[in-house]
């Protein structure tokens, strides 16, 4: 049978071909990737959308774990400063309640307790960052003094709770609003220190016995209130291992999707480099073979 | 009986013909390389015999024809895949234009976009007060909007360019009608008289190749030679008469395509370069772009319906994030960002300014299924794979189709080729024929000197 002569075209064709391949795998190689384009596979890459947007959220929430990390840890600590000076405010309402305290002495005592509630006041009015920690969702100073007020301070901001995004449809509590923490209705640990100043000043040793037991529960009430940070602080701690893992998960399912496995990738790349010398070389073996090269050149 | 002139009448015949063959093999030398040419062959036959008393003498050779060696079947299923094939490279070439839009790489595509721009809610969530914070919303927001008109423009233009291929394949075809037309006509003649179209097929063959590759055509043999027609039956080539393709714009604003006799016949058009335009610009490009201008809708519509529920940091009510065209079909294209300023971002839920209530509700929005039953990024994922597989497909097909061509012109080469080692062999071949008819007149003509020398003294 008679072959087709001209095999230019095949020729072509195969080290074409052959070109192609290295240059795939070289790619591949020199960027670590199997698919740029989504040509190159069309299901990864749409798979890929979704990835990318949760990797970029996982990134976000786990900063965001932070940020709020040292939102409740300022928190937390100036509820604790809140709570020596409560401690310190009963164990001078208790020396008051003596009987044999003369009245300059109460009087000093009360002058203490005084500066005992401004400090409770400066910690309520802590601010991190610009914004107050406990001023509900309102950017205005807590809490200023008012002397119409029983307390001698009043309460500028909203009982308005933030929750901030640490994961997808997960969000934590990171405020207690002052006017739930130190000025509720049923436990107003302002009033209670402020009665303790108004019965220090009157010496009625009753009335400080009273007021003192006031400002003890306001302590194991201001603890109560710190348990709502305790409980966002675990939920986050929690949420930031998850994202740790979640990270992996993501990069790990990315390298599946579009990674390419570099010792495959490597064999590749030097597979297609011997097909493409064989290409080659053959070639050069084959396109000057001609009956001219062996007839005897004319005399 | 025959006399010394026979022989030499048929040492001529012989030097004529073998000399005929060497001009073949030479012209079949010449064109191993002509795209189109077909190597011919020479056809002998020998003469009839003298018959002179009861003595027969052979008649010596007549070189009857130089044939051209062609399979017509194998040229039609040539001509088939090759539409088919520069069908699929241009539907190829056109989308993978397209798919660079698509790809998460560039940085500044929707994915990517989208990614930056819920990243951006999350932080806010976190800092609700810090106007860096505000502010990258508000910028992540702009370029998604920017991403989305970028795709819908990268699809506008691709459907330009399909567009302005239709114009210029149409131009194409038409010359080349008007060419195999002429050429038809001839080779009719020429068959008309029992004669080997040669060279004039070749050439119309050649130029037919290259109409295949413009559009799917198809190819009945009639008296008056060759009747060509596209796909669907509208006439190209009937014999020596051409018939001219036109373009108009149509309502769409895009080239339609009319026969000779003003009918449209766009939709119909199959295979070749036009049949791959017309399937890109008025198929594939249009399915994507109505996937985009969905997504770009619903999810603004969606994000404002979320902006609403909110109050920004001046207390009043969320106004809407992003703005979209009247036209719901310019959706992708025309989709921007309504606010002038980061504080008119919706974050508070109860109008306090340092609330970040509604942000839940913002970053919901990206998540949440639209009415299309997606959640925006699946939605961009399933269109991501549409184009993706668009190209793939019309890639693979390309692949699959040249190897095909590629082994029916390996079959057709090995009918028709020129094989220059054959040539060569042929040139010995008819140079000792041709030495030996010059040899045989030689011989006659110094018999010939014996005969008239018989008699004369000097020969004794």
């Amino acid at each position: 049978m008679r072959m087709d002569p001209n095999n230019v075209p095949e020729i072509l064709a195969d080290l074409q071909q052959s070109e192609v391949s290295l240059n795939t795998a070289l790619q591949q190689v020199s960027t670590g990737k199997r698919v740029t384009l989504p040509s190159d596979d069309p299901y990864a890459s749409a798979a890929m959308v979704q990835n990318t947007i949760e990797t970029g959220d996982v990134d976000q929430y786990t900063q965001n774990v932070s940020t709020v990390l040292s939102t409740i840890q300022s928190a937390d600590s100036a509820l604790s400063s809140v709570v020596s000076s409560l401690t310190q405010a009963v164990s001078l309402g208790t020396e008051g309640a003596n009987s044999t305290n003369s009245a300059s002495n109460l009087q000093a005592i009360a002058t203490q307790v005084q500066g005992l509630l401004s400090n409770v006041v400066s910690q309520a009015n802590t601010s991190v960052a610009g914004s107050y920690l406990f001023g509900g969702t309102s950017t205005t100073t807590p809490y200023t003094a008012d002397a119409s007020s029983p307390t001698g301070y009043t309460y500028n901001g909203n009982d308005g709770v933030n929750s901030v995004a640490i994961g997808d449809q997960k969000s934590v509590q990171v405020n207690v609003p002052g006017s739930q923490i130190f000025s509720s209705s049923s436990n107003n640990v302002l009033a209670s220190l402020s009665n303790l100043v108004t019965a220090l000043q009157s010496g009625n040793t009753t009335d400080i016995g009273t007021a003192t037991t006031a400002v003890s529960s306001a302590i194991s009430y201001i603890g109560e209130q710190r348990a709502i940070y305790g409980n966002s602080e675990s939920q986050v701690n929690s949420q930031e291992t998850f994202l740790q893992q979640d990270t992996v998960t993501l990069a790990s399912q990315q390298n599946s999707l579009i990674g390419v496995d570099e010792a495959t990738a490597a064999v590749n790349l030097t597979q297609a480099e011997t097909d493409n010398s064989a290409a080659l070389a053959a070639a050069a073996k084959v396109l000057p073979n001609t009956l001219l090269n062996y007839l005897s050149q004319p005399s | 009986m025959g006399g010394l002139n026979t022989s030499l009448s048929i040492g001529l015949q012989a030097l004529e013909a073998n000399q005929g063959a060497l001009n073949a093999t030479s012209n079949n030398i010449a064109n191993a390389n002509t795209p189109g040419y077909t190597r011919e062959v020479p056809q002998f036959s020998e003469n009839e015999e003298n018959l002179s008393g009861t003595e027969v003498t052979g008649g010596g050779v007549t070189l009857d024809s130089l044939q051209s060696v062609r399979d017509e079947l194998l040229n039609l299923q040539i001509q088939q895949q090759t539409s088919l094939q520069s069908s699929a490279d241009t539907q190829s070439s056109s989308l993978q234009q397209i798919q660079s839009y698509f790809a998460a790489s560039s940085g500044n595509d929707i994915s990517s976009e989208l990614t930056a721009f819920s990243s951006a809610l999350a932080q806010l969530s976190a800092t609700p007060t810090d106007s860096a914070a505000q502010q990258g919303v508000l910028s992540s927001g702009q370029n998604l909007a920017n991403a989305f008109n970028s795709t819908a423009s990268g699809l506008t233009s691709a459907q330009t360019e399909a567009d302005g291929q239709v114009t210029q394949t149409v131009a194409q075809i038409n010359s080349l009608t008007q060419q195999i037309a002429t050429l038809n006509g001839q080779v009719a003649q020429l068959a008309a008289t029992g004669q080997d179209g040669g060279t004039t097929e070749d050439q119309r063959d050649e130029l037919v190749q290259q109409l295949s590759a413009l559009t799917g055509v198809s190819i009945a043999q009639s008296s008056d030679g060759e009747t060509i027609t596209t796909g669907n039956g509208t006439p190209l080539v009937i014999g020596s008469q051409s018939f001219t393709l036109q373009t108009t714009t149509g309502s769409n604003g895009f080239k339609q395509v009319l026969d000779s006799n003003g009918s449209n016949i766009t939709s119909s058009i199959q295979g070749g370069q036009l049949g791959g335009a017309i399937e890109v610009r008025d198929q594939t490009i249009p399915g994507f772009l109505s996937t985009l201008n969905t997504l770009a809708s619903q999810f603004a519509t969606s994000f404002n319906a979320a902006q609403a529920q909110g109050f920004d940091s001046s207390g009043k009510a969320g106004q809407n994030f992003f703005t979209l065209p009247a036209n719901s079909a310019d959706a992708a294209a025309g989709i921007g960002v309504a606010l002038t300023s980061a504080s008119q971002i919706a974050i508070s839920s109860d109008g306090s300014a340092g609330s970040n209530g509604n942000i839940a509700n913002l970053s919901a929005a990206l998540t949440a299924e639209l009415p299309s039953g997606d959640t925006p990024a699946g939605a961009y994922a399933n269109l991501v794979f549409q184009v993706g597989s668009a190209e793939s497909t019309a890639s693979t097909q390309s692949t699959a189709i040249g190897q095909n061509l590629q082994q029916l012109q390996t079959q057709q080469g090995s009918i028709s080729a020129v094989n220059v080692d054959e040539e060569s062999t042929n040139l010995i071949r008819y140079q000792t024929a041709y030495e030996a008819a010059a040899r045989i007149v030689d011989t006659i003509q110094q018999l010939n000197t014996v005969t008239l020398d018989l008699g004369s003294s000097e020969s004794f």
